[in-house]
């Protein structure tokens, strides 16, 4: 059960980006798992949501595209709300 | 609303401690091995055995991991080398900031082969490279000939299985044969010694295997 930490290493991912965009919040964050990675994707998000969860990072999406194949365990993209851009219009 | 591509490994801070750690090594031509198996295939029995064989001149430090108690660390300290226990207090795998951590006040200088044993267990520990030229996969005779299949992750990323408990096959319906096709069929370029740590049949190869493994320290990367 090492999804603990991984979920941990994500949330510590979106906190670094999340520094660029002062204004805005990170809405989603989209990683790729590999079959091969020895990791389940129903344990990653289980420990995502307590994570996120009553943290500044709430609210937050996790996208998990799962292949059969391969070792991946892959950070994919982030979707920021930008806040200053919201501003402007 | 804006997507970034960020298109990197979940685990990069890890892998680049790890990147750090097997620099340190390669500066001081130290061979690291990490010891992976499940709770109770014999990781800590081989290690007393391979501490027992060598010579109290020969430059070995071992980095033992556990959830709780030094008990392993008192187990391999009797036999004179440095030992350290790294307790994480409930991680399932050890990882590259706590061989950091574990590494602190030692002269690398003075160390030529690195031993680590991980946490008992054959899922997470193969997420996490802790900088080590090789992964050395335990299994036992008292578990399952399918176990390679059923965790192929750590047999696929191993250099070499031990398979251990030699003396209890009178004793268990354990196919030999079985269990390691099933390895090969995981990783077909996978090396296999067969040890006993009671009889200590077998220890010979595994010497043999980290031996050369010291005389080739750059061939061994994988």
């Amino acid at each position: 059960m090492h999804e603990m930490s991984i979920a941990g290493s994500i949330l510590e991912a979106v906190r670094t980006e999340a520094r660029r965009f002062p204004a805005g919040h990170v809405q989603k964050v989209a990683i790729r798992i590999g079959g091969r990675a020895g990791v389940d994707p129903e344990a990653v998000r289980f420990c995502f949501d307590v994570l996120v969860q009553d943290s500044e990072l709430e609210p937050l999406t996790l996208v998990i595209d799962f292949r059969e194949q391969g070792e991946d365990l892959d950070l994919a993209y982030l979707e920021v709300e930008d806040g200053a851009a919201a501003a402007r219009t | 609303m804006e997507r970034l591509p960020l298109e990197r490994k979940v685990l990069s801070e890890n892998d680049r401690l790890a990147a750090g750690l097997r620099a340190r090594f390669a500066e001081h031509g130290i061979l690291c091995l990490n010891l992976v198996s499940a709770p109770g295939s014999g990781k800590t029995s081989l290690l007393e055995r391979t501490l027992e064989s060598l010579a109290p001149t020969e430059r070995v430090a071992v980095l033992t991991g556990d959830i709780q108690t030094e008990n392993d660390a008192k187990r391999l300290a009797r036999y004179g080398f440095p030992v350290r226990q790294i307790t994480n207090g409930g991680t399932c795998h050890l990882d590259g900031r706590m061989i950091e951590r574990g590494l602190e006040g030692w002269d690398l200088a003075a160390i030529e082969l690195l031993l680590i044993e991980n946490v008992g267990n054959l899922v997470c520990p193969s997420s996490y490279d802790l900088g080590e030229a090789a992964k050395v996969v335990v299994m036992s005779v008292t578990e399952g000939e399918d176990k390679p299949l059923k965790y192929p992750s750590i047999f696929f990323k191993s250099k070499l299985m031990v398979l251990n408990k030699l003396d209890l096959l009178p004793y268990v319906p354990f196919d030999v044969a079985a269990a390691e096709h099933n390895a090969r069929q995981v990783h077909p370029e996978i090396e296999i010694v067969r040890t006993s740590c009671q009889t200590r049949v077998g220890l010979e190869d595994w010497l043999a295997w980290l031996r050369r493994g010291m005389s080739q320290r750059v061939a061994v990367q994988v």
